[in-house]
């Protein structure tokens, strides 16, 4: 095969952005393909952030601090080697979906809301702390904790938020939120 | 409308190219003008075409030809020429030629700056790719598999989720 230019490359795969199969196939093609294709892949992993086998590569990426969270918890975590890439990096809009990803991974930990939040609150200061190319970020109430919305303020690359409170969340808690979250973005900017 | 021939060139205008190994090709002057052809032209009575050869350049201007009344996409358009991987029949058959050749293609619309011929190869290089297995990829490209077994067992484990879509 002729060598061509990185820059065809990217547009060669740039076309295949959502046919994750094919994708997943070129990335085992080789080693350098596989460095193309990566950021591609995992920048919009969409509804598929139900899959719990997505969800259990995003555990993995926890550090300490975010780890220590779930202790309290009794959750227990994936305990696979060191991921290849820092995938999360690549991810460019973290979806609904995650709410459900999250739900069909804790069935292995009996779900419960509360532990829904609490394995949310992680990965969402996961998303936002190695988040490079982070967007777009749909989040509910969980946007009140105080490590998330510093890690808000730090992060300078997302752009829309789309705040969507639980049902039963009160009036009070839902402006706090607002709140917080206006003072974070219009900050970092 | 503007169709992005708004230079001075008139229908019947000609220019001589000369690829890299010697071959001259006259061509109609809008075609140079609108594809920057002429970046390395001294004035003389041809203009060269360094790095790409008559069999690609032939090939090149051809497509140019067919396609010089097509109206010019502005850069913002990117992201939906991107998304359509439909090729119109007349481009298809122009890019079923061997595989040396579409790289050769492709390479040259890439150094001659002829974004839309650039789509055009990558989109089909990635149809190429489209539902087939890693090792049916390797085999149509002709790559070696550089990943140790403990490696590919891994990277295969950490995207499975994508496997499935």
């Amino acid at each position: 095969m002729i060598t061509l230019p990185n820059e065809c490359y990217y547009e060669i795969f740039n076309n295949l952005q959502h046919n994750y199969k094919t994708l997943f196939s070129c990335a085992l093609v080789n080693r350098e393909w596989c460095r193309f294709i990566i950021p591609i892949l995992w920048s919009e992993p969409r509804r598929y952030f139900s899959d719990t086998r997505l969800i259990r590569i995003c555990l993995l990426t926890l550090n300490a601090e975010e780890q220590a969270f779930l202790i309290p918890f009794k959750i227990s975590l994936p305990s696979y080697s060191k991921p290849l890439f820092e995938y999360t990096s690549y991810i460019t809009s973290v979806s609904e979906f995650l709410f459900e990803g999250i739900k069909n991974w804790l069935r292995y930990n009996k779900y419960s809301r509360g532990l829904g939040n609490v394995v949310k609150h992680s990965l969402i200061t996961m998303f936002l702390r190695t988040g490079k190319n982070l967007k777009y970020l749909y989040i509910d109430e969980t946007i009140c904790s105080p490590i998330i919305l510093e890690y808000f303020y730090k992060n300078s690359t997302v752009n829309t938020v789309d705040f969507v409170p639980s049902y039963d969340i009160n009036d009070d808690f839902k402006s706090k939120a607002i709140d917080g979250l206006n003072e974070n973005i219009i900050g970092s900017t | 409308m503007d169709n992005g021939t708004s230079n001075s060139a008139s229908e019947n205008e000609t220019i001589t190219l000369k690829s890299c190994d010697g071959i001259e090709f006259h061509i109609d002057a809008r075609i140079a003008n609108r594809y920057t052809l002429l970046n390395n032209w001294n004035g003389g009575e041809s203009a060269c075409i360094p790095n790409v050869n008559g069999k690609v350049l032939e090939k090149v201007l051809e497509w140019c030809e067919h396609h010089i009344n097509d109206p010019q996409l502005n850069c913002g358009d990117d992201d939906s020429r991107r998304r359509n991987t439909i090729i119109e029949e007349w481009d298809e058959n122009f890019l079923s030629c061997d595989q040396d050749m579409l790289f050769e293609i492709i390479l040259a619309a890439n150094y001659l700056e002829i974004k839309p011929l650039l789509d055009l190869g990558c989109k089909t290089v990635a149809n190429m790719m489209k539902s087939k297995s890693p090792e049916e990829i390797r085999s149509a490209f002709n790559i070696d598999n550089d990943y140790t077994p403990e490696e590919e067992e891994q990277f295969r484990k950490e995207n499975e989720w994508a496997e499935d879509y």
